[in-house]
């Protein structure tokens, strides 16, 4: 019971590593994680999208999580993953992440929101907070913000 | 009782009923003594109002009513069809199908009377029955619906006429001492079979006597050409309750109305007697108590003799949607299966081949017949254009007629859906814009009434639909002129444009050369929106103009939208499919024989100049090294343009799924699509409409 009445407070977030930096996703948009797999080229799409994949019969857009937060070129490995989002019923997105690590739960008072530019809007922006989680600090990532480009 | 499960059913057969006096009020306009056409009105109407009677939809029933009785005095020749009714009564269709959408929308008719409408009508008839001579007061027909009939009305048998010899017979029979029976059976009117019901009426009749006369005849009512009601003329041994109960006995018989008929009510005309009159409706209630308790048993023999009326079945289109769905999952597994079969060829022994052969041809053909299944006749979409040239023709004061072929040409139900606004825009604008005024017509020695035509038909496996008129066609100086003054194209472009592609102008967005805004057309929102619709549907719309003599806008639509065959080509490492329906043929070209006019690659085929497109350029991909000696060439066609796709390497034919790409990704418009291949993998599918 104590975990329902703390439900208002903590989040769930999936932990994913993109170079040196942890990145956190909101555990209810995640429908799934993926390992590597052959992602086909879509030409002229944004630069940041690798392609689609074709998950269960469904085609899947997938995004480079390192290109969309303007980060250098990164290795695909062994431990690469493509979390698969859905943000909205019958749309779902693949984010590309060198490594998917744990999931973890933060309470409110855990996460320091960042400070935006005064009349900036909450889209556009790809991380809404920071986390801290034991002695580590965990970006979250924005969802909305993501998919709004 | 609920009645949610019969709105669809209802809505539907409105449909159905709206459309036919549609249709059939056209016609009468066109030959007003027509009284078949009077006919099918007055029955459509009748079966309208009881429709929405039994729906409880009081604010329809009333309308159609009163329409009913304009017609019903029509039929009976005491008025006669004039351009005024006309108006009122496709006023009046205009008002039910609001009541329809209003039905469709919340399953309740909404709270317009249309007292305006029904004051109309009323009107028409207090005229129309003023000038002819035996005319029956009105009001009396006119009453309002929620009045009962009267019971006089009731033994409608009385007002049947009588022939001598059935006069005879009846004073024959009542000489060997059997009785003759008038009678008026209401069947209720939530029935469905309800020439069922007849036909075991007439069967328990004849069983314990004569029926000499029915009305409508035993051939129209075992056709259910009648409404809920119809009368016999009996002669039976049997007394007058045992019929009664006979009657009744058939389930789903509202009201048995049995008289005795005397030689002198033979002879004598009807006048009403009270004390039958009241005898009558009191047995009809006893007798109508005894339905509601017998009809089970019957239930089962009655099952058996149900004539075959209509062998087809009503489904959700959901239900299509998913079945496709299933099918098009079935050809992804099996094209799974045949890459399978061909990576591992040595390993599997020619039976495992066959039974692949044998899986495909399947789902081959179970595509196709689901296909056909979805499939509805254009018809349900153009029958309503009629009426709209009609109005349009009053509004714009122009003579114009329309000529429709090919209504019966099947598109997939998807597309249906789709296709209605953007053909009813084009002919709108061929009625507005297209055809000249009648006064201009006349001027230039053109026949007075304007031509539009739609004609649809099938070609391959693309449906083909033409809308033309016979105007003044496209002026295109006008045109160059106007999309220079609203900045589209600039002087010196407009010069370089030959008349094709200046007409392909008029597709821009925000682009009207009408030089007056009407509220037919001329908003400047219009064309785009046609032409971005039927490529949405995976078609291209094209136009001909001849100055003086006429445009042509020519529709051209995939049959169906999930499944296409297609021809997988590699380009580099990666594997394209372009739709077969756009291929004309694929050669080989030798490299030398690669022109240069105007910087741009050409080869000639057949004595024809066909541009060249890199489809390695197209993609972004990296130039080849050395260029091959021969270039394989798909040549594809839009329209009456061809142009060349040089791929690297053909993979062959295959039935392909078209699969959307997600939403949040931004997708090229030469790609119409996605589609998973045998291996898993994902291949883009080339719309080659967007590069010709």
């Amino acid at each position: 019971m104590a975990e329902i009445e703390n439900m208002d407070e903590t989040k769930q977030y999936i932990v994913a590593k993109l170079g040196s930096e942890q990145y956190g996703i909101d555990i209810a948009y995640v429908d799934n994680i993926v390992r590597m797999q052959k992602i086909t080229r879509v030409p002229k799409t944004q630069p940041y999208f690798l392609g689609v994949i074709n998950l269960r019969g469904e085609i899947i857009p997938v995004m480079s999580m390192r290109d969309k937060l303007e980060m250098e070129e990164g290795e695909i490995t062994g431990s690469t993953r493509i979390i698969i989002i859905k943000p909205e019923q019958n749309a779902s997105l693949g984010l590309l992440v060198d490594e998917v690590r744990e999931v973890v739960t933060l309470s409110e008072e855990d996460v320091e929101k960042v400070a935006y530019d005064n009349g900036r809007e909450d889209t556009g922006i790809y991380v809404t907070g920071v986390g801290k989680y034991k002695d580590t600090l965990i970006s979250l990532i924005n969802i909305s913000g993501i998919i709004s480009d | 009782m609920d009645l949610s499960q019969y709105l669809e059913i209802f809505i539907d057969e409105t449909k159905e009923h709206l459309q036919t006096l549609n249709d059939q009020v056209l016609i009468m306009e066109q030959d007003p003594e027509n009284i078949d056409t009077v006919n099918e009105i007055f029955r459509a109407a009748h079966s309208l109002k009881g429709m929405a009677g039994t729906m409880g939809f009081k604010r329809m029933q009333r309308l159609t009513h009163d329409l009913e009785n304009v017609f019903s005095e029509i039929r009976n020749g005491k008025m006669s069809v004039t351009p005024d009714i006309v108006d009122i009564v496709f006023k009046c269709l205009d008002a039910l199908e609001g009541y329809l959408a209003n039905i469709q929308d919340s399953a309740d008719e909404g709270t317009e009377d249309n007292e305006e409408i029904i004051d109309l009508l009323n009107a028409t008839l207090a005229t129309g029955l003023g000038q002819s001579e035996d005319s029956e007061p009105p009001k009396a027909e006119a009453a309002p619906v929620s009045a009962p009939a009267g019971e006089e009305d009731k033994r409608k048998f009385r007002k049947l006429p009588i022939a001598d010899y059935e006069v005879n017979a009846m004073k024959e029979a009542m000489e060997r001492g059997m009785h003759a029976y008038g009678a008026t059976v209401y069947i209720q009117e939530t029935c469905i079979l309800k020439a069922a019901r007849a036909f075991l009426v007439f069967k328990g009749v004849e069983a314990v006597g004569e029926i000499i006369r029915s009305e409508p005849s035993s051939q129209d009512i075992e056709d259910e050409k009648f409404d809920f009601d119809f009368s016999l003329f009996i002669i039976s041994e049997k007394s007058k309750e045992e019929i009664e109960k006979i009657i009744s006995n058939v389930s789903e018989i509202k009201e048995v109305v049995l008289e005795p008929f005397t030689p002198e009510t033979i002879q004598s005309t009807p006048e009403p007697e009270p004390e039958v009159v009241k005898e009558a409706p009191k047995e009809a209630e006893e007798s109508g108590e005894k339905t509601e308790a017998a009809p089970e048993k019957k239930k089962a023999a009655e099952t058996k003799k149900k004539p075959v009326v209509n062998r087809s079945v009503r489904v959700d289109i959901e239900k299509l949607d998913d079945l496709m769905n299933l099918v098009s999952e079935l050809i992804i597994a099996k094209n799974g299966l045949v890459s399978v079969s061909e990576s591992e060829e040595s390993s599997h022994n020619q039976q495992f081949n066959e039974q692949i052969e044998y899986l495909e041809r399947i789902t081959t053909n179970l595509h196709e017949s689901v296909m056909k299944v979805r499939m509805v006749p254009i018809e349900s979409v153009v029958n309503r254009f009629p009426r709209m040239i009609r109005d349009l023709s009053k509004k714009l004061n122009k003579e114009m007629e329309l000529i429709m072929t090919g209504e019966e040409t099947e598109l997939d139900r998807t597309v249906i859906d789709e296709i209605g606004d953007p053909l009813m825009h084009m002919l709108r604008n061929a009625a507005d814009h297209g055809l000249e005024s009648t006064l201009d017509r006349i001027k230039k020695g053109k026949p007075q009434v304007g031509t539009i035509r739609l004609n649809a038909y099938q070609d391959g496996n693309n449906v083909t639909i033409e809308v033309s008129d016979d105007g003044g066609g496209v002026d295109v100086e006008k045109v160059k002129a106007s999309a220079v003054k609203k900045g589209n194209i600039s002087e010196e472009q407009a010069e370089m444009m030959s008349d094709k592609e200046a007409i392909d102008l008029l597709f821009q967005p925000a682009f009207s050369t009408a030089e007056k805004i009407s509220d037919v057309s001329g908003r400047g929102v219009g064309l785009d929106v046609v032409k971005s619709k039927i490529e949405g549907l995976g078609g291209d719309v094209e136009v001909n103009s001849v100055l003086g003599e006429g445009t042509t806008f020519i529709v051209r639509l995939p049959l169906t939208l999930a499944i296409i065959q297609a021809l997988m080509v590699d380009i580099r490492e990666e594997k394209y499919a372009i739709p077969l329906n756009s291929i004309v043929t694929v050669e080989d070209i030798p490299s030398e024989d690669v022109k240069l006019i105007q910087n741009k690659e050409v080869i000639t085929l057949r004595g024809s100049v066909i541009p060249l497109i890199r489809l390695d350029q197209v993609l972004d991909m990296e130039p080849a090294e050395e260029e091959p000696e021969s270039l394989v060439v798909v040549i594809v066609k839009k329209g009456d343009k061809q142009a060349g796709l040089v791929i690297d390497n053909l993979i062959g034919q295959q039935e392909i799924v078209i699969k959307p790409f997600g939403k949040y990704i931004y997708i090229h418009r030469m790609f119409s699509g996605a589609t998973i291949l045998g291996d898993g993998g994902v291949a883009l599918i080339i719309d080659a409409n967007t590069l010709v």
